[in-house]
């Protein structure tokens, strides 16, 4: 398997904000049901960060409204100081989501499902053409690149979503229990996707029971409980325990600072 | 080529590729719309100036009934395995998006409309060949507005467990204009149009296309919401 550098692109945009994701005192509820009742947090440029928590704790939640798929009840998520809710459009530009689901289509090819891909991401067929074949040799696809999605496994169903993350050039990378499906190659392959995209620039915030796939390469880990942050460690993340405030020592992104100060 | 009009072509093509692929729609709504045709067709009994007479309204209704399948089918391809959700955090217009899905709707309309036509040239024993232009020029524009319609209600209902049952009852009621100018137009048509009406209801249809597009291209990212 070839460095991840040679296959991961640097984000097509560069970061302009300080932080970049920055969501203070988020909330979504879902009825009379919170989803995620007050978070407040900021992740820096470049940095891999690693969401934990049970069940239920609002880690999927909290990727869908970065991903521009849910919009808050209640305060702000920027992504690159872009409100998700105004801006939706401009992040949906930087922005990479691999969810639970593949969102693949069944009757198309691999290759053609990276080629829909390419052109909703607006990459010119040239550089689609060159990318492709780069793309599926790095998740391990290449020999059943002109097969239908239906006839795939599970865990190659996941290869070919990751493959689908990296064709574009994204500055934010959000992952949603990434390593489901994936057998042990599988999960390698995830851990050189994640250095990789650190090489390059690009932020990742991956939401994961496997922490020990993520050591290696996280710098930082917040772990929610019911919708709220019940503890950060590391570097490259900062934000408030609960429904606190952020430390002075610690301010964040001046969005963000400025949401929290009053 | 602008950006919008690449992802509607983009779009468009992936639902055909996908459709000649699995065969799912195009099977069932060919053979639904035949034999909607062949049931009307022996309620009306064999007298053959009644067949001729009823054909133009029980075409469009086939047409309209096959095509609600067609374009709710179109949506339902996209909630398998979430790929909606992923459709709709590309970053393109939800204009493209309405474009693309449309154009599929309309080329479904249209395939549907080709195969529907010689069946009811035979079993209703009328003479469309005389007709094929303007029962063409018909087809594309009624073919038209029912994809800018109905594209824009299967967007909204294609999360809903009771999707099949309000799909129909939401886009009926507003194609009905266009039904009527459709069998209008179709029926004038058939006959050689001898008071000259075909031109007024083929500005009916396209005034409707325009004002549905219109419609539907506002409307669309709302409906794609969650």
């Amino acid at each position: 398997m070839p460095p991840t550098t040679i296959y991961l692109a640097p984000p097509r945009r560069a970061l302009e904000a300080p932080s970049a994701a920055v969501v203070t005192d988020l909330a979504r509820l879902f009825g009379r049901s919170a989803a995620l009742a007050g978070v407040t947090l900021a992740v820096e440029p470049g940095r891999c960060v690693a969401l934990l928590g049970p069940n239920g704790a609002g880690k999927t939640t909290l990727l869908r409204v970065l991903a521009t798929l849910l919009r808050p009840t209640y305060g702000t998520a920027l992504v690159d100081g872009l409100d998700v809710s105004t801006h939706a459009g401009q992040v949906r530009e930087r922005v990479a989501f691999l969810s639970h689901a593949t969102g693949l289509y069944a009757d198309l090819t691999a290759r053609e499902n990276l080629h829909f891909a390419a052109s909703m991401l607006g990459l010119p067929r040239e550089e689609a053409r060159d990318r492709i074949p780069e793309v599926l040799d790095a998740v391990g696809l290449r020999s059943a690149a002109d097969h239908r999605a239906r006839t795939f496994s599970a865990g190659m169903r996941r290869r070919l979503a990751l493959g689908r993350t990296i064709i574009g050039r994204p500055s934010l990378v959000l992952l949603d229990e990434p390593h489901a499906a994936l057998d042990a190659d599988g999960m390698s392959l995830v851990s050189r996707l994640l250095a990789g995209w650190k090489e390059v620039g690009v932020t990742t915030l991956v939401a994961s029971h496997h922490l020990e796939r993520l050591t290696d390469v996280a710098d930082g880990t917040v772990t929610l409980t019911n919708g709220l942050v019940s503890a950060i460690d590391g570097a490259g993340v900062r934000g408030a325990i609960g429904l606190g405030t952020v430390p002075a020592e610690q301010p964040l992104a001046p969005p963000l600072h400025g949401a929290v100060a009053r | 080529m602008s950006r919008d009009l690449a992802v509607a072509i983009a779009l468009a093509r992936k639902d055909a590729l996908a459709e000649l692929r699995s065969r799912t729609a195009i099977g069932t709504t060919l053979f639904f719309g035949a034999i909607v045709l062949l049931l009307f067709g022996f309620a009306l009994g064999p007298d053959a100036r009644r067949l001729a007479d009823a054909a133009p309204g029980l075409l469009w209704l086939a047409i309209i009934f096959a095509g609600l399948l067609a374009v709710g089918r179109l949506h339902e391809a996209e909630t398998e395995d979430s790929a909606l959700e992923q459709l709709s955090i590309y970053p393109v217009s939800r204009h493209a998006l309405y474009a693309g899905k449309a154009l599929a709707g309309f080329v479904a309309m249209l395939v549907l409309g080709a195969v529907l036509l010689p069946v009811v040239a035979l079993l209703y024993r009328v003479d469309v060949l005389a007709a094929a232009p303007a029962l063409l020029l018909t087809l594309l524009l009624g073919g038209a507005g029912f994809a800018a319609v109905a594209t824009c209600y299967a967007a909204l209902t294609v999360r809903m467990r009771s999707r099949e049952v309000l799909l129909p009852l939401l886009v009926l009621p507003v194609v009905a204009p266009l039904l009527l100018a459709s069998v209008k137009a179709t029926t004038v048509a058939l006959a050689g149009d001898p008071f000259g009406e075909l031109g007024a209801w083929l500005a009916l249809l396209v005034a409707f296309d325009v004002l549905m597009l219109a419609a539907g291209a506002a409307t669309y990212r709302f409906a794609l919401e969650d």
